[in-house]
């Protein structure tokens, strides 16, 4: 019979959340292989939620290499009659789902928001489209975070990859973390937002990150702040930035142009905080604030600090 | 130093997205240079601006030659030449198609160095970088943000969970790239003009395997209403509203 392979991610002495709600997801549609690659990452490896689990724990896949875990993943495949492979659509899973596809010649679904036996839904346009489909020949597909729960992990058979290792020519140097305590946009339950509203980036410091930080949220971007530089990149959300599907979203000081709206309108509740009350923001918000942003933001932080 | 730049045509972010029978209507789209493939080039040009050598855009696209002026545009930018492999029934979301072709384009131009853009922002399954790279048997960083050259090797600082992935690399590599990774140039009026002289082909291609799985149905997400405007006397009045709202109602805090 075939099976599923699902490729879990550690993070430290535990499995990702995104990684049990694959896991969950497989479990739906047939026999579940859980595969995690890494260094010391049996611990971590041994929760994952799959009735099987192989563990490649080994000096030499220390840092992720799309070589190196394609490899590996391939010849798991062929061992264990595999005909999908489903991972969670991290930053490793959306580099490594695609050049494994490549590898085996199989079709790819990039960051699913709906996977099952009746098929699987991804966004085209910033999420503006939906696009379902039913592959009946066998694919790779990333998940994208927070579209299902979390499986709970089980004590299934354990197994270690006795396979071959490739060398690769690149080589990872070091790994420099983000700045301590920063919750990762992608990652978190709650986002809070700011944009061009608030004026210049000091007020970017005052206001958005202690929010963020009160609420344990991911602190967010529009694009014309990034633009302006008053905060990198990696923070924006939007067409051209991240996409977030947390529980909450806060958008303060935001207009919600089109491009903006495509990178946050998945999320499950939608707080806007805007002066204007014809901001196109309002028309997505499930509550929406129309003041200004300097005399709601303090209060807001100050109710929920306590 | 050889530097192949992949360059996609997406809709224009402004598209009006409309379903006729399960399909988005595709006929009135205007294509603009996907952005992030943007700073690829802007990439390819300052390396052979340090080095030396020559960048060649690859673009795959249909017959419609509505984009050549803004592939021009890329040309004004430093690029030395643009391939364009024009396929009947081109579709931006066949990644394994797609990499196929360009692959085989790519390998006649002998590049040291392939950049793309992280993703295109039409289908966003960033699977082609990763892909062309697989075909030609090299290795890939995807999503990068900072990219330097020092002599035979690169080194790149990729965007993960929480920080920076940095990663070293003999050539050749195929390096995909995010929106930090450089700031594009405006070209100036006399690179505008250069650029009409720049070597332009055309050729025609045509798909040869066929990996990629078939979207059945297309519809657009359920429109979200615009919610609840609160209310309320001061500051405070609205703040215990929204937060009443958002414990009892969503059950999100
Ligand atoms: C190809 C392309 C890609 C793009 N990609 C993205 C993307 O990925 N992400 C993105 O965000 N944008 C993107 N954009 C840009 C987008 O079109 C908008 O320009 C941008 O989102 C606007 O950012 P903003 O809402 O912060 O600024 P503005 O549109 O200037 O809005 C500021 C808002 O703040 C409100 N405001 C001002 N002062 C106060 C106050 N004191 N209190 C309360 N409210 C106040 C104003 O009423 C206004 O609504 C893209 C554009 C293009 C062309």
């Amino acid at each position: 019979m075939s099976s599923i392979l699902v490729i879990g991610e550690a993070d430290g002495k535990e499995i990702k959340n995104i990684s049990q709600q694959v896991s969950a997801v497989a479990a739906g549609m047939g026999d579940v292989v859980g595969l995690v690659m890494g260094k010391n990452i049996s611990d971590a490896g041994m929760k994952l939620a799959t009735a099987k689990i192989i563990l490649a724990d080994d000096d030499k896949l220390e840092y992720y290499d799309p070589v190196k875990f394609t490899s590996v993943v391939s010849q798991i495949v062929e061992q264990n009659n595999i005909t999908k492979i489903l991972m969670g659509a991290t930053t490793m899973g959306k580099d490594l789902g695609p050049r494994i596809a490549a590898e085996l010649r199989w079709g790819y679904l990039g960051d699913c928001l709906e996977a099952g036996s009746e098929g699987f839904v991804r966004p085209a346009f910033a999420g503006k489209v939906l696009a379902r489909s039913n592959p009946e020949g066998s694919v790779v597909v990333s998940i994208r975070n927070n579209a299902y729960p979390a499986g709970e992990s089980w004590s299934g058979s354990v197994e270690n990859f006795s396979g071959n290792i490739p060398d690769s020519t690149t080589n990872t140097i070091s790994i420099e973390k983000g700045g301590s305590g920063t919750v990762e946009l992608t990652e978190a339950n709650i986002v809070v937002s700011g944009g061009r509203g608030l004026e210049n980036p000091e007020n970017y410091d005052e206001h958005i990150r202690p929010l963020a930080s009160v609420l344990n949220a991911a602190a967010g971007a529009s694009r014309a702040i990034v633009d302006a530089g008053w905060v990198s990149h990696s923070h924006q959300v939007g067409q051209t930035g991240k996409t977030v599907t947390p529980d909450l979203y806060f958008a303060i000081g935001i207009s919600g142009a089109i491009q903006h709206l495509g990178g946050m309108s998945g999320s499950k509740c939608i707080v806007a905080i805007n002066k204007d009350p014809d901001a196109p923001i309002f028309k997505v918000a499930d509550y929406g604030i129309i003041a200004n942003l300097f005399d709601i933001v303090p209060v807001l932080k100050s109710k929920l600090s306590n | 130093m050889n530097i192949a730049v992949l360059i996609k045509m997406v809709p224009d972010t402004e598209s009006r997205l409309e379903i006729v029978d399960g399909k988005v209507k595709e006929d009135a789209f205007k294509y603009m240079v996907n952005p992030y493939d943007e700073f690829a080039v802007e990439q390819a040009v300052q390396f052979k601006e340090s080095v030396g050598g020559k960048v060649t855009l690859v673009c795959l696209f249909s017959d419609n030659p509505g984009i050549d002026t803004d592939l021009r545009k890329m040309m004004a930018i430093g690029a030395d030449e643009a391939v364009v492999l024009r396929q009947e029934g081109y579709r931006g979301d066949k990644p394994s198609t797609n990499s196929k072709i360009l692959a085989e384009a790519i390998k006649e131009l002998n590049a040291d160095l392939v950049i793309g853009g992280v993703q295109g922002i039409d289908y966003y399954q960033g699977a082609t970088g990763p892909m062309v790279a697989h075909h030609l048997n090299i290795p890939h960083i995807s999503g990068v943000t900072k990219l330097e050259l020092n002599g035979e090797k690169i080194t790149a600082k990729r965007q993960i969970e929480g920080g920076l992935q940095i990663i070293e690399s003999t050539l050749p590599v195929l390096v995909t790239a995010q929106k930090d990774m450089t700031k594009v140039r405006f070209p100036a009026l006399k690179d505008i003009m250069m650029s009409k002289r720049k070597s332009f082909e055309n050729r025609s291609v045509s798909a040869s395997e066929e990996n990629d799985v078939e979207t059945i149905e297309c519809s657009l997400p359920p429109a979200r209403d615009g919610g609840l405007i609160i209310d309320g006397e001061s500051p405070e009045e609205k703040v215990d509203k929204l937060l009443e709202k958002l414990k009892m109602e969503a059950k999100v805090l």
